[in-house]
């Protein structure tokens, strides 16, 4: 225990008393101070814990560096003490925790920041940051825990809070499914990573000589990791499992294929939290739990082959789908799901070092991103149809200059944009990997594979990228003064369920489940909320308020290349990292040169953002306007995720179906069958019994002289014979 | 019993022998239950359980006469001397007898203002 480590308890702490003060006093609060002061003062308590945290952490994070052996245990307090087994309440301060802490606290602050505009129209203020708090208090919770059990509370608490979240307006039925949606599927994954972790307790429960633990707190990762990869050497068909349970439960929390389909439709959630939970944190918690995990994952060549390869899968078909989505946040969702992808054929290849460096930049970025789209749909009387933008770049300015940023970032420019570097560290360890197994046995290892899919995907994010900055920004006259009504309406974001029109088309709630017309009239009466208008050819885009833009200018300055090559350069995040991951980088025979990958590398991303400008650049291409009869077929299926979605929403909910049909046969059958049986058995008896019950008095006086003559026959035969006579 | 009924050898020869109580009491007992089991108006059906009763009350009375260790004769001032147990049985059935005509007629009176006829064969509304 390192004394001066003892802050990090703060870190976790202050976003919880952020949580709970919102919470418990926000209401009240905000009522006596008014709604202006009110939502200023309560805006500022949000943002302050978490602005604190990430001030301490940052020191912290220097002291770190200080350290030799760059960990350090702080105990909060017992947890679970038995007399052969404790989790205590551990915060682990390492390079790995410290790093997402920054990412968390850090991106975190400037999306508090952003949201107190953002939200500040909302009446449920302080329900929102009550959320928002918890979310962060969780996620620093699952990456600080030093044992498993603080990982999988923070685990399922982020879960909560994302599910809260996605259903923050849930008035609106659509906001509602999608929330429960993200939770069901978010329950596969924990599924997988609960047996996971049961399957690693019962391994090590066994082996704590062998693992050298000599207190009870096996569950530590102190005690675990240490010794790992000896260790689960031995054990190779275990190893395996244990590494494929927890990556499904990897695959849950991080939108991977086919658990990928909660994402997108996380995007009904308020937009600060589609840039925190669904872009910048949460879904990135699956690296995090294979980086912490690395010493076992690693020794499973399978697991490691199936990570790499269900990475790249996930990454070209949500980078396929992004083609055919006209909605802004869409198409950043579903390249959130494309780049998380890119996260796991890095963890795939053993690039555990790569993968982190992709959460860091795509935190950057991609929070940038959503916050930008956040500002674009504002200024658009919320509606996220691109179809509907155009020559945006005229009209708000400043958020043009900042998405560029986060464009270019993401498509990967050489040299100035971040992701180009996290990519390219990632891929050039797939193309030349040989840790996981071959191609149905060939010399072409699954990794490489994956590697040369990444690439392909390097070339597609940087098309539909450039597609959807020019279809915003560019791509000829403002559409929104053309527009025909019928379309003013399509794709009209989350905020809209608050009035009353919202109720007609949108979230329309037919079967007046959750309140009537008339109920909602009255609401909407009595909100104090103003009605913004829809979008029509009278719409002026106005630029957001400096507290929207100011956040997004470290985000920018992180998206771009600075980050990237002072992460990479001298290969300081790996150096950095090298405690959590052991073994240093190996120099093997590269088939794939540095600089060959950087030609790679410089072609596709340029490539990919020239061919986007040739087509969109001048106008919105017919092909892909209003009329879907004239989209090409390809299109249209990415538009309907190629019914990967339908298939397996579908699918779930008929094999659901078709079971719940057969356990009601069953239970219909076979143990009503039973109980009835026995029924019937009674009711045959008496069937019989009651014959003789006819209700005639003269046939019972019948019966009781025959029984009374009976008995008296059979009394004088007793006596006869025993000789009773003489 | 049957000892008791090899006694009437020791019986005066005045008296009536104990056999032909019991032969009366059996024939009234049996016309009785031939009685209740073949005639369907209630009341006849009383009269005849009255009979059978009063079947038994004679052989219960004709044993108390009889038993041995007593007095063997019918004369008066042996009576004294007589079984009493017998005796009181007798009274106790009559007293139930009674009651049991009370209840019994009054059920009747209640079907009969409620069907105007009474027929014991139609009152079977509890069977199985």
């Amino acid at each position: 225990m390192k004394p001066e480590f003892l802050p990090i308890w703060l870190v976790v702490f202050l976003p919880i008393c952020g949580a709970i003060i919102q919470g418990l006093l926000g209401k009240m609060l905000l009522q006596s101070l008014g709604p202006k002061w009110g939502k200023r003062i309560m805006g500022t308590i949000a943002v302050l814990p978490v602005a604190i945290a990430f001030a301490i952490a940052l020191n912290l994070t220097f002291l770190l560096a200080k350290e030799t052996d760059r960990l350090a245990i702080i105990k909060v307090f017992d947890w679970i003490h038995f007399q052969s087994l404790s989790i205590p309440f551990e915060l682990r301060v390492d390079t790995l925790s410290m790093t997402m802490t920054l990412i968390i606290t850090g991106i975190g602050s400037l999306i508090h920041i952003f949201a107190t505009g953002y939200m500040a129209d909302e009446k449920d203020y302080t329900r929102f940051f009550t959320y928002l708090n918890l979310f962060v208090a969780c996620m620093l919770v699952l990456v600080l825990g030093n044992n498993l059990g603080l990982l999988f509370i923070g685990w399922e608490g982020v879960g909560v809070c994302s599910y809260l979240l996605i259903g923050f307006w849930y008035k609106d039925t659509a906001n509602s499914k999608a929330a429960n949606k993200a939770f069901i599927v978010n329950r596969i994954g924990d599924f997988g990573l609960t047996l996971g972790m049961f399957y690693l307790v019962y391994l090590i429960a066994g082996n704590r000589e062998v693992l050298g633990i000599t207190d009870t707190r096996w569950l530590s990762y102190d005690n675990i990791l240490p010794h790992a990869a000896e260790f689960f050497k031995q054990f190779p068909t275990e190893t395996t499992i244990i590494s494929l349970l927890l990556f499904v439960g990897a695959m849950g929390k991080s939108a991977q294929f086919p658990l990928y389909i909660w994402l997108p439709d996380a995007m009904a959630g308020p937009t600060p939290v589609s840039a925190l939970i669904h872009a910048a944190t949460m879904v990135t918690s699956g690296v995090v739990l294979m980086n912490r995990m690395s010493p076992i994952v690693s020794q499973s060549a399978l697991a490691m082959s199936v990570i790499a390869i269900t990475g790249a899968v996930t990454a070209l078909l949500g980078a396929a789908i992004a083609f055919g989505q006209t909605d802004i946040k869409k198409v950043l969702a579903f390249s959130t799901v494309s780049q998380l992808g890119y996260m796991f054929i890095g963890c795939g290849v053993g690039a555990f070092s790569g993968g982190l460096f992709h959460v860091i930049t795509h935190a950057f970025f991609k929070a940038l991103l959503f916050l930008g789209a956040g500002s674009v749909i504002y200024a658009m009387a919320h509606n996220q149809d691109m179809r509907n933008y155009g020559n945006l770049n005229k009209w708000i300015k400043i958020t043009f200059a900042l998405m560029v940023c986060g464009f270019i970032g993401i498509a990967g420019v050489p040299y100035i944009g971040a992701g180009a570097f996290s990519k390219e560290s990632i891929l050039m360890a797939a193309v030349n990997d040989h840790a996981t197994l071959g191609v149905f046995g060939s010399t072409l290892t699954w990794g490489a594979l994956a590697g040369w899919i990444g690439f392909l995907v390097a070339a597609m994010t940087a098309f539909y990228m450039t597609r959807m900055m020019l279809l915003t920004f560019f791509s000829g006259p403002e559409r929104w003064l053309t527009i025909d009504p019928v379309h003013a309406h399509a794709g009209h974001d989350d905020h809209e369920h608050e009035h009353h029109h919202a109720h007609t088309h949108h979230g329309e709630d037919k079967h007046a489940f959750f309140y009537t017309e008339a109920e909602m009239a009255d609401i909407d009466a009595k909100t104090e909320h103003e009605h913004h208008h829809d979008l029509d050819s009278h719409h002026k885009p106005k630029e957001v308020p400096m507290v929207m833009w100011l956040p997004l200018i470290p985000l920018a300055l992180g998206s771009l290349g600075f980050l990237g090559f002072w992460l990479e350069n001298n290969e300081l995040l790996h150096n950095w990292l090298y405690p959590v991951h052991g073994e240093a980088h190996e120099e093997v025979a590269h088939a794939i040169s540095h600089q060959m990958g950087l030609i790679i590398s410089f072609v596709v991303s340029l490539g990919g953002i020239i061919g986007a400008f040739l087509v969109y650049f001048k106008k919105l291409p017919e092909s892909e306007g209003w009329n879907f009869s004239k989209w090409n077929p390809i299109r249209r299926g990415a538009l309907v995720q190629f019914g990967v979605d339908a298939v397996l929403a579908d699918g779930s909910v008929r094999t659901g179906d078709i079971f719940g049909r057969a356990m009601k046969w069953f239970d219909e059958n076979i143990i009503d069958g039973i109980v009835r049986g026995v029924g019937n058995v009674a009711g045959l008896l008496g069937g019989l019994l009651k014959q003789p019950q006819t209700g005639k008095v003269r046939s019972y006086a019948f019966l009781m002289l025959m029984g009374a003559a009976g008995m008296i026959a059979y009394i004088a035969y007793i006596i006869n014979s025993r000789g009773g006579g003489n | 019993m049957l000892n008791q009924v090899s006694l009437l050898a020791q019986a005066p020869p005045a008296d009536v022998p104990l056999g032909w109580y019991l032969y009366l009491s059996v024939a009234m007992f049996c016309i009785g239950a031939v009685g209740v089991l073949v005639r369907r108006n209630p009341v006849v059906l009383f009269m005849c359980i009255e009979l059978m009763l009063n079947a038994v009350n004679l052989s219960f009375l004709a044993f108390a006469r009889y038993l041995p260790g007593l007095p063997v004769t019918l004369a008066v001032e042996d009576a004294a001397t007589a079984s009493t147990g017998g005796q009181i049985m007798v009274i106790f059935v009559m007293a139930v007898a009674a009651a049991e005509v009370a209840v019994g007629l009054g059920i009747i009176m209640a079907i009969f203002r409620q069907k105007n006829e009474v027929d014991v064969d139609d009152m079977s509304t509890l069977r199985g």
